[in-house]
């Protein structure tokens, strides 16, 4: 029975997330049109664009092979299941001890699974941008691991039901420990993390893999019409459930206790309530970052991440096992 | 009745009738072989139910009921003794030589001689089973060199190559010294303590461990480290693999160098030695070795250009995270951290015994269908060889350990146990890891790629090929599913049987 009830949450998910991920993409396209003294595309311009890719036929080319073809649809599987992982405003469906390394293992494999569609497609521009995407991957999860992972082992220490699980974020929250150290050390983190976000999602400084104008769309070049169509949705679902993270670790906070809810009008409450905090988020670290800031070159974001983020995320990391310690007040 | 006997004397017989049945036809020959191992199969399977279902160690001996001389309180005879582990390995080791001679029906059917050939691959199988089961250290030594001889000439088979000739000379030459260390710590320890049988040796150490003993055991491992392949003597492996048939090298890669050194190893540490001597001085020294096997072996897999060379790197980078759980399990003997490590080390033993056969017999296919293993001329496979393609995803994945597949649980164990107990060992394990993956990601993307001129005509093997690789995959699929279940119902009591000596002991010398 329980299982079932999952499924359904899954799947009521899995809609409510496409549809405000979508949405928000077109929230963005205006907030950056407008930024740009524009007038923008309609907010509901993603919806269209799906649409339509989705009636379009699907040009095969030549020199695919099966995975090709397999590879969008398996991208979509993955960020469905990694919904079930993600917290989104209570915790996830099957929030288990040490859950964290799944959701982790499934964002990276997106991404993976992305790789190896384009090198499936056997063009050269997909090829480079596959080539790209790679080195963006191993480069930008180390970072964010060593700092999710200092989170979780410190909140640990102050006590949890289940360790290592994204649900204690809703139990405990990196704030609560209060010290002037913990809050310097989370603030590097945070700045880590949205670094991070913006990043995962491919924008501003890290839309290199894609790079419209140099490798005409990288990944997707070879993509038309249903799988791409797929491809977009679960990019899309990724930007939110990425923004989600972030969210569940440094803002956590739900309304439903102060309006005094329960049961299922709670739940409906700190889903939308958590859905205006990733907008938030998404705002700053995706149409401001977009709007404002130009693509690196492929060797700049590698130094980026190894000689900027991830000693960052150390001396974040530091700071908060050192706070643990108590030598200083 | 026992079924123990038949487990040595079907292979045997399949292996010594084959020459008289090749004389009636060679398809009969071909069936013998496949007929014989899949007996051998059914009758590793009831010895390990039995054992596994009323968690007692089987004793047999050769010639009488008792081990025990007339009015004597020692053993005299042969005894074979099998506990869990044994069994478990033998029943892996029929498994995939079962589905390597399926295997070899297509692969091997351009070659001549083959009634040679199924001669020695069911002599390969007679030798590693009997190194499984056996109770007697001398005893042990025979089945060795067994193994080791029949797996030289197998290296050797296609003796119209040079690589098979060069490495087979190169493998026998130290596989040869490595034995005869073998035989001298036995040599030393008969000459200490006159007697063979493992459980009554392992009495007599307890009771007066010798320097002679310790010699003799630096012997004995030094060359049983040789024959798994760790790093400073693991030179001969990267030859031997790709040299040798793909059928062999599978067998090689996921049982030779398992029964005959990963699974001794642990049999003279745990049984023979382990409460005589200062064991977490030993466990370090086994360790040191896992740490130098799985960086060596991992980085070298890295900048291979030859898929079954890399295939044979990764082999020994494996081999480093078993010794690395074996090594902790004895350093950290009796607490739960070392019953852990060694869960996870069986485990991985038999893991890595499926899928590494599986990505051997891809690259068989591979060799097969389009002629050449350089991974330069091998790009965009996928698209003209889909099930073997998938087939290397799907060992590829479980080999890095990813989730749904088999190789994650087993991994984990380790990881799990080597950070608790050390770390620093938990890292060196992380960065193996890392090497590994890089190597895998690569050869991934030589499949998908464009495609190169030379896969244009390639197509996917036959049925014959292609059933043992399908069985590999979901056995690797289902153990992938079921890993804490298995783990809690197969490889911890095994686990927890190796560590206890004392009923080995008991076993064979009687309460």
């Amino acid at each position: 029975m329980n299982l079932l009830y999952a499924t359904l949450g899954l799947i009521a998910l899995y809609i409510y997330v496409s549809f405000a991920s979508l949405l928000w993409e077109g929230i963005d396209r205006k907030l950056v049109a407008r930024m740009q003294r524009r007038v923008g595309p309609p907010l509901l311009q993603p919806f269209y664009d799906f649409l339509k890719l989705m009636s379009k036929e699907s040009i095969i080319p030549k020199h695919a092979n099966k995975f090709y073809e397999l590879a969008p649809v398996l991208a979509l599987a993955v960020s469905i299941a990694l919904l079930a992982y993600t917290p989104m405003g209570f915790a996830p469906l099957f929030a288990t001890k040490g859950d964290v390394i799944v959701f982790i293992y499934l964002l990276t494999l997106i991404g993976f699974i992305r790789v190896l569609g384009a090198i499936s497609s056997g063009s050269p521009y997909a090829q480079i941008g596959a080539q790209r995407e790679m080195i963006i991957l191993v480069s930008r999860e180390v970072p964010m691991m060593l700092a999710l992972f200092t989170i979780l082992w410190r909140l640990n220490n102050i006590g949890v039901e289940k360790p290592f699980s994204l649900a204690t974020f809703y139990q405990r929250n990196i704030w609560e420990l209060g010290t002037p150290l913990a809050l310097i050390g989370t603030f590097i983190l945070l700045v880590v993390f949205l670094a991070w976000l913006a990043s995962e999602i491919e924008v501003g400084f890290f839309d290199i893999p894609e790079a419209e104008t140099e490798v005409a769309e990288g990944p997707m070049a070879e993509y038309s019409g249903r799988h791409l169509a797929l491809f977009e949705l679960s990019n899309a679902i990724k930007m939110f459930v990425s923004a989600s993270l972030v969210v569940a670790i440094f803002f956590p906070w739900g309304i439903s206790a102060y309006v005094g809810l329960n049961g299922i009008p709670a739940l409906v409450v700190d889903v939308l309530f958590h859905t205006i905090k990733v907008f938030a988020v998404l705002f700053v670290s995706m149409s401001i970052f977009r709007a404002i800031t130009g693509r690196l070159r492929i060797t700049q974001a590698v130094q980026v991440f190894w000689l900027r983020l991830f000693p960052a995320a150390i001396i974040g990391s530091l700071i908060l096992a050192i706070d643990l310690l108590g030598v200083i007040a | 009745m026992n079924v123990l006997p038949f487990l040595i004397i079907i292979p045997l017989f399949g292996a010594f009738s084959m020459p008289l049945v090749k004389l009636i036809s060679e398809k009969l020959r071909d069936i013998w072989a496949v007929i014989i191992s899949a007996v051998t199969l059914g009758v590793a399977t009831d010895v390990f139910y039995t054992i596994w279902k009323t968690n007692q160690i089987v004793v047999y001996t050769l010639g009488a009921t008792t081990p025990l001389g007339k009015g004597v309180g020692f053993p005299i005879r042969i005894v074979w003794e099998v506990d869990l582990l044994g069994a478990l390995i033998a029943v892996t080791i029929a498994f995939v030589s079962l589905l390597a001679i399926i295997y070899s029906l297509e692969y091997m059917k351009h070659d001549t001689g083959l009634d040679k050939y199924y001669t020695l691959i069911l002599i390969l199988e007679l030798g590693m089973l009997g190194i499984v089961i056996t109770g007697d250290i001398f005893n042990f030594y025979v089945f060795l060199e067994i193994m080791s001889i029949a797996s030289y000439a197998l290296v050797a088979f296609r003796n119209d190559t040079w690589e098979g000739i060069e490495a087979g000379i190169k493998y026998m030459f130290v596989g040869s010294l490595a034995s005869s260390f073998i035989l001298l710590g036995i040599a030393l320890l008969y000459g200490q303590y006159g007697t063979l049988t493992m459980a009554y040796l392992s009495q007599y150490i307890t009771r007066e461990p010798t320097f002679v003993s310790k010699v003799a055991l630096a012997f004995i491992l030094g060359g049983l480290l040789f024959k798994s392949g760790a790093v400073p003597v693991h030179m001969w492996l990267a030859d031997a693999h790709p040299a040798a048939p793909s059928s062999i090298s599978a067998m090689l890669s996921g049982l030779v160098i398992k029964a005959g050194g990963v699974y001794a190893i642990a049999r003279i540490l745990f049984s023979i030695y382990s409460i005589s001597l200062n064991i977490k001085a030993i466990g370090w020294i086994v360790i040191f070795f896992a740490c130098l096997t799985l960086i060596v072996g991992n980085a070298m897999a890295v900048v291979q250009t030859d898929m079954k060379r890399l295939f044979a790197f990764s082999s020994v980078g494996q081999i480093g995270y078993i010794l690395l759980g074996i090594g902790i399990g004895i350093a950290a003997y009796g607490t739960k951290v070392g019953d852990v490590a060694l869960a996870g080390a069986i485990y991985h033993t038999v893991n890595h015994a499926i899928m590494k056969a599986l990505l051997f017999l891809v690259a068989g296919a591979v060799l097969h269908q389009v002629g050449t293993k350089n991974l330069n001329e091998l790009s965009g496979l996928a698209r003209r060889m889909p099930l073997t393609s998938f087939a290397f995803l799907v060992g590829a994945a479980a080999i890095i350990g990813l989730p749904p597949l088999n190789g994650f649980a087993s991994k984990w164990l380790i990881y799990e146990s080597s950070a608790l107990y050390n770390p620093f060992l938990a890292a060196i394990a992380i960065l193996g890891t890392a090497f590994c993956t890089a190597a895998y990601i690569r050869v991934l993307f030589t499949f998908f790629g464009k495609e190169s001129e030379k896969v244009k005509a390639a197509k996917d093997p036959g049925k014959a090929m292609v059933i043992p690789m399908i069985l590999l995959i979901i056995a690797v699929i289902i153990m992938g599913l079921l890993p804490w279940q298995i783990n809690d119902t197969i490889m911890l009591p095994t686990a927890k049987m190796l560590e206890e000596s004392g009923k080995y002991v008991l076993a064979v010398l009687g309460g």
